[in-house]
Order: structure tokens, then C-alpha cells, then sequence
């Protein structure tokens, strides 16, 4: 009727920060809290490391609000200290790449390591996810995942698009040449 | 069967893209951290990096001193074995390789010890006395599981995993 | 294509130097499986020190090499019940639950209650039956305490029942007694029976 009762921008909550309402920081997380954990948490395998670095990156971001040069695009700032915390946090059971051997009894225990008679598939995008190297999981999840435009994650990771273009495809071309190693166990 | 290239990859996307639950009390402990910073959007000076550093130092070790330590992820045991007649003890475990060369033990009228620094985790280990006999750690949780045929003893570090 | 597997690349990229103290065939069979561990997305390194633990007894390699399949397999039943995100530390804890007699179903009910790091609470399991407690009352105590005790006070917890049991109490009557005896709200479990909670319902992750 009246009231208008549209969401306030970042911007809007930005300002009301810096004028002393620390509550309205809540608002911002809130809004970007699943959306980036979901980057940390596959980026980073661990779900308790992702958590803990979004927290991280939140407190860092409001302790350095000031230097948000453009309250507008709060979102891509915070995007960017998020994309630094998860490539510092520290490798936990990081799974990388390996050949590895069979020989007849190894893969009778792989078969009853687990409950199911083969990997769950989702167990096996994770475990693929995690063998890619950092920079190309990185460019992927940031593409295909966030749903970033190649210039904005230029903007995030330092990096060149044509580079971008490339770590994004060479993610895909091993995502599913691990997947299908997978199938064969 | 083999799909094509692109509809894997688009699986894999589609199940990436599904919305990850993270824990809700997250948005909590962010606003209880930043509750002991001074407010942003002023002009900083010099000192306030400082400050703002230690209050937030603080505010996580008392608001969360177990994780804290956690976070330190190291924990100092002494290993203690009363052993008068014993040449030499070696404590060996699953934290030194079993390797009696790397944690030697120290002695003082009959009691032997050692103090180890350890990640959190669970951690079997044993005394090997003069080099050939195998001591479980009276004062210890037993292994329960000796598939070598020697008594073992545990130790488990508390805090956050691996 | 089982054969093809057996073709497949036999090389670690890069093989633990540690294992160089076992002799070459158990060698190749205890890294056969660490890479085969390692390709289901299980922790190497407790199969790997227990490799070294039986090199350093003495033991022979059909028994290192048997104490180590049977660790891996364990490792990934514990894994099955607490969920692909559980840390090294929190699946050797698992196995040495496991081991001890808990049910994987135990273990799970742990997950559903307890926030991780369920590290103590499964180690505490698993020491609770070493000093004598029966898997049943181990299990039915841990489940009880931990939805809201520390891990502090698990410790604890245990080790109060062990001085029980030191000073000459029945395991199942100084897990009760302990149990009765704290500050915890335990409807339902304070027989020595100590029947574990009733499996719950749990989706995959």
C-alpha cells in the first residue's frame, strides 16, 4: 500500500553500518551467507574449514568496511576476502591427484569399504572436485557454480579471462575424466 | 554407457549448484565477534588495527576458549613409565612412526619420561624397554586391539579433527 | 575390466619413503592398499603407522599386511556411519569404536546428536570397554551424555568410571552410578542393562 517494503539494497545496509548500526550487518549476512558457503564448502572439501573460513571472512569484512570503495558492490568485495581465505586455509585431507593400484583384493576391500556395492556418485563428484588443482576448481566453481561472468571473476582472482577460460575448461575435461575413472572401480 | 562429455559435466554442475546447508548459527558468532570491534565507516588511526585485533582476540578466547585451543591444534602430553631396573625406554607410537629412535626417554631415579608434543587426534602407542620388551602405560586406556601381540596403550587429543 | 584395472598405472606418484623399513613384498602389498584406501577418499596415515607399528614388533608381513586390510576396510565402515565429512582423527576413533563393539548404527546415532569433532566421544567409547564396561552400556552412556556434555566432560566422565572400576566396582554399575550422579538428565538409561537409544532415521549426506 504505502509502505514500500523492498529489501534494502547492500548499499543501503553499507551506509547504515557506517553510521553505527551494527545490526544492519546481520542483514548482509544473512544475505550472502549460503550463497558463499556453498563456494567455501566445495572449494575447500571440508565443511567445518568452509564454515570457519566464512565466519572469518564476514569478521574481516566488516573490520575493513571502510575500505569497501563501492558499498554497491559489496557482494564482489566480500567474494573477493572469501576467495583469499579458502586458498589460505590449510589442506585438510586434501585428496589429490593419484594413479592408483589394484590388485584383486584391493578392490574386494574397496567393494566392502563401503555399505553400498559401488561409490555413490555424489561421493564421487566430491572426491573428483577435490582432485583438481586449486586454480582450476577455483575458476570452475566461481563459473559454473556462482554463476560469475569471467570479467568479474578476473576481477577476484587477479587472473586474465583468456586464463580463466582455460582453468574452466581444462576443470571440466577432468572433472569427467575422473568421473568415468570412477565408474570402473 | 558413456554420455556425452557435456551432460556429465552438467550433472556435476546441477548437483554443485543445489543449495548447501551451512550451519545457522554462523550468522550468530559473527555478529558476537564483531560486537568487540569498534565500529567501521571512521577514519582509522594508527592504534586502532591493534585494538581492534586484541578485542577480537579476546572475544574468541573467552567466547570460545575450547576452540581456541583447538585452533592451536597441538597439545603437550608427558609420557611417564616407573621403570628402576630399565637401561633405556623409547616411547613409540602412531605420533613418532613407531620409531624407538625418535622420542627417547629421560629418566630420574627410576622414572622415565617424555613429553610429546601432539595434533588432536587418537594416538596408539607403548614403552619398548631395553630395546626388546613392550610396555603398555599402566596409567592409560588400554589398546584393545594388539594384533602384533604386544599391549599397546591410548591416547586421545581433544579439539577440532584431523 | 578387471584386467584392465590390473593394467592401470602401478605406480604411487609418489610412494612413503617410511614404508621402505617393511621388505619389498610387504611393501608392495601395504601399499597396494594405501592406494586403494586412498582411491575411495580414505586417511592413509593410520594404515601407514600401522604398518610401522608391526615392523617395529617384529611382526611378520602376512600379519602387517592383514592388520592393515582389515584397518582400511574398518575405516570405511566407520566412514559409511559418520558421513563423508569426517576427519581422520574422528574415523580412528570410529575403528577403536568399532572394535570395541560398538554397531555402526552407534555410531551414527553419535553423528545425528553430537556436534563434531566426535573424536572424544568415540575414543571415550572405546576406553569405556577397554576398562571393562560392556559395548551395550559404553555405548547406551556415551549416547546419553553427549547431545549436550563437552568433550571435557566425557573425559572426565570416563574417568571416573575407571576409578569405580579400580577401586572394585562392577563396570555396569559404575557407568550408572556415574551417570546418575551427574548433572545430566538421563531418562531411560539407568539400569545397568543400559539398552542403547533406538536407531533414528539418518539421510545420506
Amino acid at each position: 500500500m504505502g509502505i514500500n517494503s523492498v529489501e534494502p539494497s547492500d548499499a543501503e545496509l553499507v551506509r547504515r553500518v557506517r553510521t553505527g548500526d551494527t545490526g544492519a550487518y546481520g542483514a548482509l549476512v544473512s544475505r550472502y551467507r549460503d550463497r558463499l558457503g556453498r563456494y567455501a564448502v566445495h572449494m575447500i572439501g571440508d565443511r567445518e574449514d568452509a564454515e570457519e573460513a566464512l565466519q572469518d571472512s564476514f569478521v574481516r569484512a566488516y573490520r575493513s568496511l571502510a575500505r569497501c570503495d563501492d558499498p554497491a558492490r559489496f557482494g564482489a568485495w566480500l567474494y573477493g576476502i572469501l576467495v583469499n581465505r579458502c586458498r589460505t586455509t590449510g589442506a585438510r585431507a586434501a585428496r589429490r591427484r593419484r594413479m592408483f593400484v589394484h590388485d584383486a583384493q584391493a578392490l574386494d576391500l574397496a567393494a566392502h569399504a563401503d555399505r553400498a556395492d559401488r561409490l555413490d556418485w555424489t561421493d564421487a563428484v566430491d572426491r573428483a572436485l577435490a582432485r583438481l588443482a586449486p586454480d582450476y576448481r577455483e575458476a570452475f566453481l566461481l563459473k559454473h557454480v556462482q554463476d560469475l561472468e569471467y570479467e568479474e571473476i578476473a576481477e577476484l582472482t587477479g587472473a586474465g579471462v583468456s586464463a580463466l577460460k582455460m582453468r574452466v575448461k581444462r576443470a571440466r575435461e577432468q572433472l569427467q575424466k575422473y568421473l568415468r575413472e570412477a565408474e570402473h572401480v | 554407457m558413456f554420455e556425452r562429455e557435456d551432460e556429465t559435466v552438467e550433472r556435476v554442475i546441477q548437483h554443485l549448484r543445489l543449495p548447501v546447508a551451512i550451519d545457522a548459527g554462523l550468522d550468530a558468532r559473527v555478529m558476537r565477534e564483531i560486537a568487540q570491534v569498534p565500529r567501521p565507516g571512521r577514519r582509522m588511526k594508527p592504534l586502532w588495527p591493534l585494538l581492534a585485533a586484541a578485542a577480537v582476540l579476546a572475544t574468541v578466547l573467552v567466547v570460545r576458549p575450547w576452540n581456541w585451543n583447538a585452533a592451536n591444534a597441538a597439545d603437550t602430553l608427558q609420557f611417564v613409565l616407573v621403570a628402576p631396573q630399565a637401561a633405556s625406554v623409547a616411547l613409540v607410537g602412531d605420533f613418532n612412526d613407531w620409531d624407538p629412535a625418535r622420542s627417547p626417554m629421560q629418566t630420574a631415579h627410576g622414572v622415565w619420561a617424555t613429553v610429546v608434543r601432539l595434533a588432536p587426534g587418537r594416538y596408539r602407542y607403548a614403552f619398548l624397554v631395553n630395546g626388546v620388551e613392550w610396555r603398555a602405560d599402566p596409567s592409560a586406556p588400554a589398546a584393545k586391539d594388539d594384533e602384533f601381540g604386544t599391549p599397546s596403550s591410548v591416547v586421545t587429543v581433544g579439539g577440532r579433527g584431523s | 575390466m578387471m584386467l584392465a584395472a590390473l593394467l592401470l598405472v602401478t605406480q604411487a606418484a609418489v610412494q612413503d619413503p617410511r614404508l621402505e623399513r617393511l621388505d619389498p613384498d610387504t611393501r608392495g602389498a601395504v601399499a597396494a592398499v594405501v592406494d586403494s584406501a586412498h582411491g575411495v577418499g580414505l586417511p592413509v596415515e593410520p594404515i601407514i603407522q600401522r604398518a610401522l607399528e608391526g615392523a617395529t614388533k617384529g611382526a611378520s608381513g602376512t600379519r602387517i599386511v592383514a592388520a592393515v586390510r582389515r584397518l582400511a576396510a574398518d575405516l570405511g565402515t566407520a566412514r559409511t556411519a559418520l558421513g563423508t565429512s569426517a576427519a581422520e582423527a574422528e574415523l580412528e576413533a570410529a575403528v577403536a569404536a568399532l572394535r570395541a563393539g560398538a554397531t555402526p548404527d552407534v555410531l551414527a546415532n553419535l553423528r545425528d546428536v553430537r556436534r563434531p569433532p566426535l573424536t572424544i566421544a568415540l575414543s571415550v567409547l572405546a576406553d569405556l570397554v577397554a576398562s571393562g564396561v560392556s559395548a551395550d552400556s559404553a555405548a547406551a552412556a556415551v549416547l546419553a551424555l553427549a547431545p549436550k556434555a563437552r568433550d571435557a566432560d566425557l573425559v572426565e566422565f570416563r574417568r571416573a568410571v575407571e576409578r569405580d572400576i579400580a577401586l572394585g566396582a562392577p563396570p555396569g554399575a559404575a557407568t550408572s552410578v556415574r551417570l546418575n550422579a551427574g548433572a545430566f538428565d538421563v531418562p531411560g538409561v539407568t539400569n545397568t542393562q543400559g539398552n542403547p537409544n533406538p536407531p533414528r532415521r539418518r539421510s545420506r549426506p
